[in-house]
């Protein structure tokens, strides 16, 4: 589809910094979007939750902007901002009128190259405190905030990447020192671990010797070290019950799968569409609609660098056991893999998908940060047409093949049960 | 060698052409108010019908929630299931929901699919079904999910704040998805009812944006509803606002490990004249990250992950209320100091946070205007308020022609801290030995508000 089909630079400076341009003009805007390349799953066991921690100081000034300018300089331009931490990966971003493009670059340069002089344990103690309530407030204080921790927790073995959540535990964020922070910045903040995309109304070349200006200086000092990993599959299934104060309990099963963009990715994603993705799709029509013994469920295959896992999550109606959940959901997955699906079914999916495509390219910050992301994993920006397609040539076989390969595997088992009941 | 103490200035002033809004109506009075979008081959479009929650009958509150939520559970023949494939077949989003003013059916197309899912979409307006079995099963849905969303922290203190910052008899106090007791008495004739009459071309607005020509959208649109005709009639109301002395409410919910906070009173009605330093005044006060509020919360004290400060225009009110979520101990340092931000703003801005403010909204414009919800969003705000055509042409010189004595008035006149309630989501018992110490007297409310 040629609306897919996005055409870019990219080179990279002596410093080993990627730099990604891609014109687009219909409105006089910018986005600039750094990805770099660590995530959660670079820390370790007792030192979690420091990616996304030094993710909000990279908020709190460098050594040519002063605490809360960073944010106030982007504001004034008319411009909007900000970061996030996942597994993999650090992004920060910034979309702004096309005019301001040097201040952004100006500013994503200082503290890429000019941070440490600017970080001080009073920004570190703040910061800190802010990110302890950010656990309370989406997660701690959430009703079924703690599942998707539970879940890593037992799905994965001790050590591995994936087995903590990326905000990652209260009693490790509360001990961070200055150096730890330092040190993070030595090893995974320098030029040649960082992807830089600029998309929008831009002239190429003045963009070009801009970025030279801003970051042709920076020096690296790559020392990072990629995670260990661990290929590891559970040989029986776990389960764990976890008091909530909740009114409504609610299964998570959980398997293991296979990482991003392997062939089995977008089957799974796809499995999950027929199982939960809309009215009359299988588990929804079956729990949510006819029997009504389910109040929501959904399905999802999630995947990253370092592995992928299949979940299906579902809230039992008041009265209702967990256990009749399960069996229902274990007997469609059954369905699946004997009687396959129907070609009505991967049509629908296949449509809405790409329909979702087209959709989600209304957004230069959406598009700025897809092609960061291609980049990041198939070392090529322009991938949109080739994700697309990699859902057009799924056979019905290739849905129930997968549900069998994976869905019929051992699994982590977390009922939520209410606290409420036992009071 | 750059010098990079120097923060670079932007370039010359960029050129922004903002979209044009064409307008038509429809013989039997449906008004379409639509914008030409281009860049990509899609449509959006959103029908309000103005019989949203605010108009409830007594005893019957979450009547219209329901109604929506049953409209596209068959219509014409067709299912819910069948309906729900027709659109997911043809990659089209389509949604039915209802809030305080209207019940709204929104579509998502790709501008080929347009006319296919538009025959869906008038199945699901003009013939709705209504079906018995269908009624029961979404009617013990939203039970469900009331019981489930009194677990949310921060649904149930927007919920209990509302209540008590609107007087008993306005309708803008109860929540859109309505009362447990209320649902269970209503009945499918009350859908009925409030569908024959309410649904009315004269009564509703399409708003649109798509990269179709407004001549070839309205080809396509015509059709599917020309045909609609109904007698309902448009009911107006109005409210008087409510002021009392500032008080502080909890609602002990118990094992919480937080508390979450709304401050808040009920205000003037969004209008013209004021709109514009009211907007600047939030910008400064807590419309933004780098407002006030949030720097003195989150950015000086470390109490909070975020807090923000924000007027609720809705079409014949408007409250204004500051949100946010802090640890058990910091609870009370937190309250004071919301307290004492909305005290010190009444002492006026600085010319400097006012350039900052009308530098960020007027910088920010064009970004209003880059997808297609946005537009439909823009143009729906358009229509339950009100605004002439000239207000996004003349948005940039009204926002810069506000003086720093027209925000100190605004803040004078709208922000009111002694008539500020406030309310409180959190475990009374790690709360009280800090609330005792503060000497604040705290009455007690059940999830709805209702003093205990």
């Amino acid at each position: 589809m040629e609306l897919l089909n996005l055409p870019y630079e990219k080179y990279n400076l002596n410093n080993g910094l990627e730099v990604i341009l891609h014109k687009e003009t219909s409105l006089p805007l910018v986005s600039v979007n750094i990805w770099y390349k660590v995530g959660s799953a670079y820390e370790q066991k007792g030192k979690t939750g420091l990616a996304h921690l030094f993710e909000h100081m990279m908020f709190q000034g460098s050594e040519n902007v002063p605490k809360e300018m960073h944010f106030r300089y982007i504001q004034e331009a008319g411009g909007t901002l900000n970061g996030s931490t996942n597994f993999d990966r650090t992004n920060y971003y910034e979309k702004l009128p096309s005019n301001s493009l040097e201040l952004a670059l100006w500013l994503e340069s200082d503290r890429m190259g000019h941070f440490l002089s600017a970080l001080t344990q009073e920004k570190l103690d703040n910061q800190k405190s802010v990110v302890a309530n950010e656990r309370l407030e989406r997660y701690d204080n959430q009703p079924y905030g703690l599942a998707w921790e539970i879940v890593l927790k037992n799905l994965y073995p001790e050590g591995h990447p994936y087995s903590w959540a990326t905000i990652g535990y209260l009693e490790d964020i509360k001990k961070y020192k200055l150096e730890d922070v330092q040190d993070f910045f030595r090893m995974h903040y320098t030029p040649d671990n960082a992807a830089l995309v600029i998309a929008g109304d831009i002239e190429i070349n003045k963009t070009k010797n801009l970025v030279d200006k801003y970051f042709g200086s920076i020096v690296p000092s790559l020392q990072k070290k990629e995670p260990a990993i661990i290929d590891f599959r559970i040989n029986k299934n776990i389960v764990v019950e976890h008091l909530d104060n909740v009114q409504l309990e609610r299964l998570y099963l959980a398997w293991h799968t296979d990482k991003i963009y392997t062939d089995d990715d977008p089957k799974l994603d796809v499995l999950a569409d027929i199982l939960s993705g809309s009215k009359n799709s299988r588990l929804y029509k079956r729990l949510v609609f006819d029997e009504e013994i389910s109040q929501d469920i959904s399905a999802f295959q999630f995947s990253g660098k370092f592995g992928g896992m299949f979940m299906i999550i579902s809230t039992a109606k008041p009265g209702i056991a967990l256990e009749r959940l399960k069996q229902i959901i274990f007997d469609e997955i059954e369905t699946v893999i004997k009687r396959g699906v129907e070609d009505k079914e991967l049509i629908k999916t296949k449509n809405s998908i790409k329909a979702s495509y087209i959709y989600s390219m209304q957004s230069l910050d959406n598009i700025a940060d897809r092609l960061n992301m291609y980049n990041f994993y198939l070392n090529e920006p322009n991938k949109f047409n080739f994700d697309l397609l990699r859902y057009n040539k799924i056979t019905n076989k290739d849905v129930s093949d997968v549900c069998r390969k994976y869905l019929s595997n051992p699994f982590v088992e977390l009922r939520v049960i209410s606290s409420k009941k036992n009071n | 060698m750059i010098n990079r103490k120097i923060k670079p200035e932007s370039e010359k002033e960029i050129f922004f052409n903002l979209p044009e809004i064409q307008e038509e109506t429809l013989v039997n009075g449906l008004r379409i108010i639509y914008i030409q979008k281009e860049k990509l081959p899609i449509t959006r479009l959103n029908l309000m019908i103005e019989c949203g929650s605010k108009f409830n009958p007594v005893g019957k509150k979450g009547l219209s929630n329901l109604t929506s939520m049953v409209l596209d559970e068959g219509a014409d023949g067709l299912t819910a299931l069948e309906i729900s494939d027709a659109f997911d077949m043809l990659g089209s989003n389509f949604t039915v929901n209802s809030d305080d003013e209207s019940i709204n059916l929104k579509l998502q197309t790709l501008t080929e699919q347009l006319e296919s899912s538009l025959s869906i979409f008038s199945k699901v307006l003009l013939k709705p079904d209504f079906k018995e079995q269908d009624f029961e099963r979404e009617k013990r849905k939203i039970l469900t999910r009331l019981l489930q969303l009194s677990d949310e922290p921060d649904f149930t203190a927007q919920r209990i704040l509302e209540f008590l910052v609107f007087s008993e008899n306005n309708p803008y106090a109860y929540p859109s998805l309505g009362y447990v007791e209320d649902i269970e008495n209503i009945k499918i004739d009350d859908l009925k009812s409030h569908y024959s009459q309410n649904f009315s071309p004269s009564n509703s607005y399409l708003v649109a944006a798509g990269n179709s020509e407004f001549e070839d959208f309205l080809k396509v649109i015509k059709p599917h509803f020309n045909n609609w005709n109904s007698s309902a009639v448009k009911s107006e109301l109005s409210f008087e606002n409510k002021f009392e002395k500032k008080k502080i409410f909890l609602f002990n919910k118990k094992d919480s490990v937080q508390s979450e906070i709304r401050i808040g009173h009920s205000s003037v009605k969004r209008n013209i004249y004021s709109f514009f330093p009211r907007l600047l005044l939030n910008t400064i006060l807590g419309g933004q990250f780098t407002s006030r509020i949030n720097l003195n919360l989150r950015e000086d004290k470390g109490y909070t992950y975020g807090a923000f400060s924000s007027f609720s225009y809705l079409k014949d009110s408007a409250f204004f209320y500051v949100s946010t979520s802090v640890s058990n101990e910091n609870t009370f340092d937190a309250v004071n100091e919301i307290y004492s931000e909305l005290q010190n703003i009444r002492n006026g801005v600085s010319d400097a946070e006012l350039e900052f403010a009308k530098s960020s909204i007027i910088k920010k414009f064009p970004a209003n205007f880059e997808t297609y919800r946005q537009i439909t969003g823009n143009l729906a705000t358009k229509v339950i308020h009100s605004l002439p055509n000239s207000f996004f042409n003349s948005y940039i010189d009204n926002v810069s022609n506000v003086t720093s004595e027209q925000v100190k008035k605004a803040a004078q006149d709208l922000i009111l801290p002694d008539n500020a309630f406030c309310v409180i989501v959190g475990d009374k018992s790690k709360l009280e030995s800090s609330l005792k110490s503060a000497g604040m007297d705290i009455i007690e409310v059940d999830d709805k508000g209702k003093i205990i």
